[in-house]
């Protein structure tokens, strides 16, 4: 393992790589305090740039872009009351009130010394869970990827949907016929191609990427009308101090040790994510304070806003050990980097742990690194990086398009591409609007060849019985534990539908 | 009755189902593929009725709720579609033009049509971002980018 963590560090502090990182962060902090543009569109924004440089430094830039644009939802959650992506809504609960009362600095600074904890503490427990997680999956037949996958698959499903299951599970399938368009490779017939020369090759990941995750978010943002709204007015003078004294350390101490291990383990879970993880911690931290400190919970309590930011920024490393370890994405974020792994021509799974080394542990150092620059660069940059977003709407909204579009093109010099993305991003908001979750669905596309080719040689080698699913004990396992993910969101609703109304409300406030 | 987005969605998702289960059935196999235990129909054929049966309990077990409607009052869809059609004109203008000035017209385009009016806001806002992402690309990165076709035929190239 120490040979692997030197090649990795050795990789991570090349000065090109190092300048990703800081790059990454630079960019992600920007682009996360837009307000619609979270992690997702910030990453699938950097897909095309990192195409021209090697696996390691590309990763390395998305890893870093990542940290940034959460911590960059952080920042407008603070200042403007404006969570740039889902995972930061809890974040202004506690940190707009702060700000509210001058101390905008001090949240800002809390901020960013809990994601800093957070993100460390998930980097050290990645450090030694992912190599044991890997070792263990090295024993790993096809059945047990296929079973793999469908539990990933279903995971997604069952937690990204807001309790509806069956519209992620729809979009799963949606992204998985997608995957089916192109030439099949174990045969080498065209499917579902329609005479069509560009379709020969298949949908390209990096196109559908950016039609549903850039140009589909910022084409909500008009359609909204939020494109109207007056550039957010900050007033830098009155940040406040971004010191915090030794009794407010002490009271955060605790709970941001606390939140950075849940939110880690919850990051871990495929689906989970950040989101929940920021919810999960927040809930956790309000119930453990005194009845007194409650009252504080909402009016700009320290611990309310240190549980969930140490949380998401952990939940964020945590979601990384499916992804290295399994080839399976614990969220939409790392569903774009595993497509963009792919792309390389690297299988990520157990086997990356061998064969790119390299890769596996530059990650896992550079994330470290990557909350190094967000705590020693980007916190002191703040006020002027929060500039940038003065830049009127109708000027930045044009610019982003314009990349997203551009970013696909300069790939592959193929206008059919852009009109692809058109139609696309059509069907993206017409689903948006019927209230589909789209990362379900990248997240099918992109395992759908890997699972076609997984349950080819399982069916071949059992001469087409199913019965691979149970014959080995592991692959059982996985298959109950996806049966059972799939299973217990279903059977909760129709527990929830069969309540009277009433006995609904009784539950709800029970909960609360 | 209420016709909810659940019920929209899963009537989509039905018709989508068929639509590919049907096109799964014209996927040329391989002669003696049919007695193969995996060919290039079964994931199709699977995904289509895992489409269809799911779009089925969609349906079924839809809300009713009139909340859950459908609603496209407070949606600016005509400025998104006048946007998506620039970008429909981009792509071809991309062909025939040639980057730099497919870029510039886009970008003016698009600021145009998010209520920027003042001359000298579009043209700072364009003209230089265009010629300095082109300079970049085709002097400092070397990629290639073709002049456009009807420049082509003007000079012959």
């Amino acid at each position: 393992m120490w040979d692997g963590i030197f090649t990795g560090l050795s990789t991570a502090v090349m000065p090109f790589n190092l300048m990703m990182v800081v790059v990454g962060c630079f960019a992600g902090t920007f682009i996360g305090m837009l307000p619609g543009l979270g992690p997702i569109s910030a990453v699938a924004l950097m897909i095309p740039i990192t195409y021209g440089l090697d696996p390691a430094s590309g990763i390395i830039l998305m890893a870093g872009v990542y940290y940034g644009a959460v911590f960059g939802g952080s920042t407008s959650s603070i200042l403007v009351n404006a969570p740039g992506c889902a995972s930061t809504v809890v974040t202004a609960f506690d940190g707009y009130p702060l700000a509210q009362q001058k101390q905008a600095g001090k949240a800002l600074a809390l901020a960013a010394y809990s994601s800093f904890t957070g993100g460390t503490v998930g980097a050290i427990i990645l450090l030694f869970a992912a190599p044991a997680l890997a070792s263990v999956s090295l024993s790993f037949q096809s059945s047990d990827y296929f079973a793999l996958m469908i539990l990933g698959l279903t995971a997604v499903a069952a937690f990204s949907g807001k309790g509806q299951v069956l519209k992620a599970l729809l979009m799963t399938v949606f992204g998985l016929m997608i995957a089916t368009v192109g030439t099949d490779l174990t045969s080498g017939t065209t499917r579902f191609t329609f005479g069509s020369v560009d379709l020969i090759d298949g949908v390209s990941f990096l196109l559908l990427a950016m039609a549903t995750f850039a140009l589909t978010e910022v084409v909500m943002t008009v359609l909204k009308g939020q494109h109207r709204e007056e550039e957010p007015d900050m007033d830098m003078a009155s940040l406040g101090s971004m010191k915090l004294s030794r009794e407010e350390v002490e009271e955060v101490a605790p709970t941001i040790a606390r939140s950075s291990v849940f939110g880690f383990i919850i990051g871990v879970l495929p689906g989970a994510g950040a989101t929940i993880a920021s919810f999960l911690a927040y809930g956790l931290e309000r119930n453990l304070a005194s009845a007194k400190e409650k009252l504080k919970f909402g009016k700009g309590a320290l611990r309310g806003l240190a549980a969930p930011e140490s949380a998401n920024n952990a939940a964020s490393t945590g979601s990384f050990v499916p992804l290295l370890t399994l080839g399976i994405p614990g969220s939409g974020t790392t569903a774009i980097m595993l497509g963009a792994l792919i792309a390389y021509g690297i299988q990520p799974g157990p086997r990356l742990f061998m064969d790119n080394p390299d890769v596996f542990w530059s990650v896992i150092i550079s994330m470290y690194f990557g909350n190094l620059v967000l705590l020693i660069l980007n916190l002191p940059l703040i006020p002027y990086i929060s500039r940038l977003l003065v830049i009127p709407r109708p000027i930045l909204i044009p610019l982003i398009l314009f990349f997203s579009i551009t970013g696909v093109y300069l790939v592959s010099f193929n206008s059919f591409d852009i009109h692809m993305m058109v139609l696309i991003t059509v069907v993206a908001i017409f689903l948006k609007l019927l209230e589909f979750p789209m990362a379900p669905m990248l997240l099918g596309f992109i395992l759908g060849g890997i699972m076609e080719k997984n349950l080819s040689r399982a069916l071949t080698m059992t001469d087409g019985s199913f019965s691979f699913l149970w014959d080995r004990p592991l692959t059982l396992c996985i298959t109950l534990i996806a049966v059972l993910v799939l299973l217990l969101p279903l059977a909760s609703a129709w527990y929830r539908r069969s309540l009277t109304p009433g006995a609904e409300a009784a539950v709800k406030e029970g909960e609360g | 009755m209420t016709l909810t987005k659940d019920h929209i969605g899963g009537l989509v998702f039905l018709c989508l189902s068929v639509a590919y289960g049907y096109y799964a059935g014209q996927i040329p196999l391989l002669p003696g593929d049919e007695f193969e235990p995996f060919h290039a129909r079964t994931v199709p054929n699977t995904l289509a009725l895992l489409g269809g049966a799911l779009s089925l309990a969609l349906l079924v077990t839809a809300s009713r709720a009139r909340e859950d409607r459908l609603s496209l009052r407070g949606y600016d869809f005509g400025l998104v579609g006048w946007l998506l059609a620039l970008t429909v004109l981009f792509a071809l203008a991309l062909t025939w033009l040639g980057f730099l000035l497919s870029t510039i017209l886009f970008l003016l385009g698009g600021y145009w049509l998010l209520g920027v009016r003042r001359v000298k806001t579009l043209l700072l806002a364009s003209v230089p971002f265009a010629v300095g992402l082109w300079l970049i690309l085709s002097q400092l990165l070397e990629i290639y980018l073709a002049p456009g076709r009807l420049f082509s035929a003007w000079w012959g190239g």
